[in-house]
């Protein structure tokens, strides 16, 4: 039993590179398929077709898809992400600049939002069908309801424009005191905080309640077993897979998904730089930045399978 | 306290045969009689607000354009972000169009596409999640690939990709809503199913020689269904707020038409006069996503209360 | 010309005799100016004192006291992408081209009526009536490196844009130019495959800076520019410091610069109004007013000529038949689409491309007013009445989602029914502009009239918008160019636009101002460079902060 866990996870580790695969496959391929490509992009509006000709050639554009998926795949296999057809620079660099403000971003609010959307999930299903759940119930739909370009304009209408208690951009180079940075993440946080709390606490709430509506808790509820215990103990390790499950699927939408946090307080994150690589038909960097986010995406919910593993012993014979 | 505990009724038929085997296995499940509920009239109360909301705005879908007191494209005000007045009850937006008319015209969009769109991605998701369970170990790595693989796509690129292959159309917003969503949905239920397949009970029917879309429809999913319903109505408000940024890259509902999500972007610039262009579409995505997901939520309550 | 509101005692502000007692000083004769120049206007030329002859205009702007050198300001444009270069070559958006005016200079620079004025040349003149020019250098100018300029620095920085592969935006203008050769160690002729009097504004504009030669990697904005590059990152912000030696005596005033992108309108106006960033662009009329209405902010618009237009292709139905483009031109609600879609920041239009801030304007032609009556019964005799006609929009096109939904309403006044067609700004230009029957196109200023017409009306023109093709056209656009009297060519250019007007498949319903909004502590913003947002981009040597 105990040296199945390593077999696992490197099993789970050769799939993931096999999706990695068929992603990179899938990306290049819907690339190929948008209408303009790198060269008509750079151009812009008021290219001659000489141009883009030549400038194809020089990115060497003209070369079969499968050719230069090749020499792509090869680069990426060793190490190399290639170049930025847009503007010229590593693609690694590029990646480089943004991803710690990403990752940053991601783990304050990871820090923030996990422990209260658990909190909030169990505490409404242990008071299931009462005040509290119902308070609960109506605060996570509301926080989710509005559309985090709204939550994120009127924040910065309140606390920026009206009280100017905080910045409306967050400059992540003018930090300068732990002030500043309470200050500078405050509202992106809170945004992401807003969408990310209302789906995690209700999957939870929603993952307990099916156990507690089982047999066995039945029986322990028969057995006299306090409900705190009967959810903590009895109910939540058999949540834990579904739970893990939804919070790494929240988690992954905080590298790839916060594009509209990272415009509105115009944060130079990764998933800007990705959005801009789709416009521009920038494979490499496309590329680059869907790996980095498949990878991110596939570390998560392996993170949440082997939890669920752990809780349910059963799980590990599959 | 209201801790009560229901087993689901659709368990009922199936468990009296299969309790013996159970008790066999390990004897933790017993053939029990759920106790009365003791907060009947506020789940009442909740999926009656759950229903009244929602049939609003179904209502609305339905019939609000022939309200309508301007068409939505007519500009019939200089003033924009215009207040609350007898000839605009909700204002003017900011070209000074009636809000009014646009918001019972653009309610339609919304409301058919999320319901629709929602309802086919837990569909989709949900049910490859509860069925891979149960097929053989290559498949299930097969489908999970899959899923994975369209989850790690980036919508914006899937929606750029459909418009220009296929054009512009609702049904194409749709499969693009639901490509964007299905894998999420997937993922959860495939967490809870795999959980459920370890349990005795659905190794006894397997062992009893049940088809597979018995055991996923009659003893896997009744097991799951607030989970399922729940991330449901999250993906239904998702949807909603999605559709917004779809038809922003051309995909789907055109001007002078807006769905809801689109209205309140268009008039983004309204807020800090606090104009009804923003506010009233905003409160609109608000009750309508309440609504259903009481209504959702009451619906797998129900489900436990029918059998008393 | 400015219009301000202290009335017409100061039309030549302190700082513009200054400029035009140097460049007098150059070497540059009123009298050569009015030669080689060849402009308009001509009795002004290189002074900028008649006003009237450029329509730009201020509201709100004033010079606020005299120029203070110091300060530190962020600037924030309204495009931000990982694409931003400081390649000059590959400058497309207001935060490339503002980039280039701050770290490079150009041999001229344009002065407030778009003349171009003496910069790193210190003099320009043709022998021959603009088939070959000879520039001389100003002595003593050095780039951020240290380097002096050399001869060879402008041969590379002008004919690395011939070759394709650099990809550069400005390889159709550059096209004209044979051959750049030094003649000695302080001045380079240019050989022309045809004479053209505007070299000189050609070579202002921004693609055509200096760059030191053999360049290849552009990331540190080495030029000889205002200010010196501290900080690149591409979509993220770049930070430019005072040049301490730059040729220019006396500028730039400020000591610091920050540039960013901001691409959400609101949360542009927000990050002004809250005082993180203290120049904004790209308003809308809605947002303006609201800056205006603030404490301690400010709007300045100017009309540049920038269009948003209607392309009917006149090669595909239903556009080739001519009563149907005439009835278009006449279901514009010209004035509606100024108040509501622009908010008042436009200027009327009369379908003609040439604004009337340029010199060459012609204000003969009778406008076309909105005319539903009229429009069916040509739309009748075009056979299409009660037709539906699909109409692609996009957010690319600036107001283009308003003006097509202004004009749906006003056509269904004829009984023309208009399909509007959203498409995605992203790819726009490469995939849907000029491929569709009917679209939205935009225009940004440019430089020259000679300049706009030969790239959108002529017949071989790359971006022949509608596909409309006249030989009378054509034999006018080329003969104006080396037309040496003023009034023969004034006539040229008014035949021209009258074609234009009657014939072609492009309309133009209105201008849009490019409006922009700052921190009222900004000083110097009386300057307008009637080219685009930012004086024209230029902004940086000339604005100086009050605080």
């Amino acid at each position: 039993m105990r040296n199945a866990m390593p077999k696992l996870v490197l099993g789970r580790l050769s799939s993931s590179l096999l999706t990695l695969f068929l992603v990179s496959l899938v990306i290049f391929a819907i690339t190929s398929l948008l209408p303009g490509d790198t060269a008509q992009q750079i151009l812009g509006q008021f290219a001659t077709p000489e141009q883009v000709a030549a400038l194809r050639e020089e990115l060497g554009l003209n070369q079969s898809p499968l050719v230069r998926y090749w020499h792509w795949l090869t680069g990426f296999a060793t190490g190399d992400l290639g170049m930025s057809a847009s503007n010229g620079m590593p693609v690694a660099q590029l990646m480089n600049d943004r991803l710690p403000n990403s990752l940053l971003l991601a783990a304050i609010t990871t820090a923030i939002s996990v422990p209260i959307a658990l909190t909030m999930g169990l505490v409404a299903a242990m008071r299931r069908g009462g005040n509290i759940d119902r308070a609960l119930n109506v605060v996570t739909l509301s926080m989710v309801a509005v559309p985090e370009f709204l939550v994120a304009t009127l924040a910065v209408l309140i606390f920026a424009v009206h009280l100017g208690w905080l910045p409306a951009l967050s400059y992540v180079s003018t930090v300068e005191s732990v002030g500043d940075f309470v200050r500078i993440y405050a509202m992106p946080v809170l945004t992401l905080c807003c969408v990310l709390i209302a789906q995690m606490a209700r999957m939870t709430r929603a993952a307990l309640i099916d156990q507690l509506d089982s047999a066995y808790i039945e029986m322990a509820r028969l057995k006299g077993v306090p409900p705190v215990r009967r959810v903590l103990r009895h109910a939540l390790p058999n949540a834990v897979g579904p739970i893990a499950n939804a919070v790494a699927l929240s988690l992954s939408y905080l590298l790839g998904g916060v594009i509209i946090v990272e415009t509105i307080f115009n944060y130079p994150g990764i998933a800007s730089l990705m959005v801009d690589a789709v416009s521009n038909r920038d494979l490499a960097l496309v590329q680059a930045c869907a790996m980095l986010f498949c990878g991110a995406y596939l570390i998560l919910v392996m993170v949440a399978d082997l939890c669920a593993i752990l809780s349910n012993p059963r799980l590990r014979n599959r | 306290m209201s801790e009560t505990h229901a087993m689901p009724h659709r368990r009922q038929g199936a468990s009296q045969r299969r309790a013996s085997a159970r008790r066999m296995v390990d004897g933790s499940r017993l053939p029990i009689s759920a106790p009365a509920r003791r907060n009947k009239p506020r789940l009442k109360l909740l999926r009656w607000i759950g229903l009244t909301l929602f049939g609003f705005w179904v209502l609305v879908a339905l019939f609000g354009p022939l309200l309508a007191p301007y068409p939505m494209g007519a500009f019939v005000a200089d003033e924009i972000y215009g207040g609350m007045s007898a000839a605009h009850w909700l204002g003017t937006d900011y070209m000074g169009r009636d809000m009014l008319s646009r918001m019972l015209t653009g309610a339609r969009y919304t409301v058919g596409l999320a319901v629709v769109a929602a309802l086919l991605s837990t569909l989709v998701g949900a049910g490859f999640g509860m069925l891979t369970v149960l097929l053989p170990r290559w498949l299930e790595e097969g489908v999970r690939r899959i899923f994975d693989t369209l989850i790690s796509i980036p919508s914006k690129m899937m929606a750029l990709v459909m418009v220009s292959a296929f054009g512009t159309s609702i049904p194409l917003l749709i499969l693009a809503a639901v490509l964007s969503y299905a894998p999420g949905a997937f993922r959860i239920s495939h967490s809870l199913a795999t959980n459920l397949a370890t349990l005795e009970y659905v190794q006894v029917a397997k062992t009893r020689g049940e088809g597979r879309f018995y055991i996923a429809a009659v003893e896997i999913m009744p097991n799951m269904i607030q989970s399922v319903l729940t991330d449901m109505g999250m993906r239904f408000v998702f949807i909603v707020l999605l559709l917004s940024g779809m038809s922003f890259l051309g995909l789907g509902v055109q001007p002078p038409a807006a769905d809801l999500g689109s209205l309140v972007r268009e008039n983004i610039g309204g807020l800090s006069q606090g104009a009804l262009a923003v506010i009233a579409p905003a409160l609109a995505i608000g009750t309508l996503t309440i609504g259903a997901n009481l209504l959702i939520d009451s619906l797998s309550k129900s489900r436990d209360t029918q059998k008393e | 010309m400015t219009h301000n509101k202290r009335g017409d005692d100061t039309l030549v502000s302190p700082e513009q005799s200054l400029q035009v007692y140097r460049a007098m000083q150059a070497g540059l004769s009123r009298r050569q100016a009015l030669k080689m120049l060849g402009v308009a206007g001509i009795a002004a030329a290189g002074s900028g004192m008649l006003p009237g002859m450029s329509m730009g205009w201020a509201a709100d702007a004033d010079g606020q006291g005299t120029p203070k050198r110091g300060g530190r300001i962020r600037v924030a444009a309204h495009s931000s992408s990982s694409a931003e270069s400081l390649d000059p070559a590959k400058g497309s958006t207001a935060i490339d081209y503002v980039r280039a005016y701050t770290f490079y200079s150009g041999l001229t620079q344009f002065n407030e009526q778009l003349e171009p004025q003496p910069a790193l040349a210190e003099t320009f003149e043709s022998s021959d009536n603009g088939g070959h020019w000879v520039f001389t250098l100003r002595q003593g100018v050095t780039f951020h490196d240290g380097k002096a300029l050399t001869p060879q620095d402008v041969i590379y920085s002008i004919m690395r844009h011939k070759d394709p592969a650099v990809g550069s935006k400005v390889l159709s203008m550059v096209d004209q130019i044979d051959s750049v050769t030094a003649l000695d160690d302080r001045r380079v002729e240019f050989n022309l495959s045809a004479p053209n009097i505007e070299l000189p504004a050609i070579l202002a504009v921004m693609h055509l800076v200096i760059v030191p030669d053999g360049t290849t990697d552009f990331s540190k904005g080495i030029g000889t520019g205002p200010f010196t590059c501290e900080e690149f990152s591409p979509g993220v912000r770049s930070v430019a410091v005072r040049n301490e030696n730059y040729w220019r005596e006396g500028y730039p005033y400020l000591d610091a610069i920050e540039t960013v992108g901001i691409s959400d309108e609101s949360a542009r106006v927000n990050a002004l109004l809250s005082g993180d960033v203290h120049m904004i662009n790209n308003l809308s009329g809605r947002n303006a007013d609201r800056v205006k209405q603030t404490e301690g902010s400010r709007v300045k618009a100017t009309n540049s000529g920038n269009y948003t237009d209607l392309v009917m292709r006149v090669d595909q139905q239903p556009g080739s038949r001519p009563e149907f483009v005439e009835a278009m031109k006449y279901l514009f609600d010209r004035e509606q689409i100024k108040r509501v879609a622009l908010r008042g920041y436009g200027q009327i239009a009369n379908d003609q491309p040439i604004a009337p801030s340029s010199p060459y304007y012609f204000d003969g032609l009778p406008q076309r007013e909105y005319d539903p009556e009229r429009a069916a019964a040509l739309l009748k005799k075009a056979g299409v009445a009660g037709a539906r006609v699909p109409v692609v929009v996009s957010p690319a096109a600036n107001y283009s989602e308003e003006m097509g939904q202004l004009l749906q309403q006003s056509a269904a006044q004829a009984g023309l029914n208009i399909n509007l067609n959203r498409v995605p700004g992203d790819g726009y230009w490469s995939n849907h502009w000029m491929k569709h029957p009917l679209g939205f196109g935009n225009v940004n200023p440019r430089p020259t009239a000679n300049i706009l017409l030969s790239q959108f009306f002529a017949s071989s023109a790359p971006w022949n918008e509608s596909g409309w093709k006249n030989e009378q056209f054509d034999q006018l656009l080329v003969a104006s160019r080396s037309e040496a009297d003023d009034a023969a060519r004034r006539q040229m250019y008014a035949d021209m636009q009258t074609l234009i007007h009657n014939e072609s498949g492009i309309g133009i319903p209105v201008f849009l101002s490019d409006v922009e909004g700052y921190d009222a502590r900004i000083g110097g913003m009386d300057r307008t460079v009637p080219l685009g947002s930012f004086m024209g981009y230029m902004f940086a040597e000339y604005i100086w902060w009050n605080a």
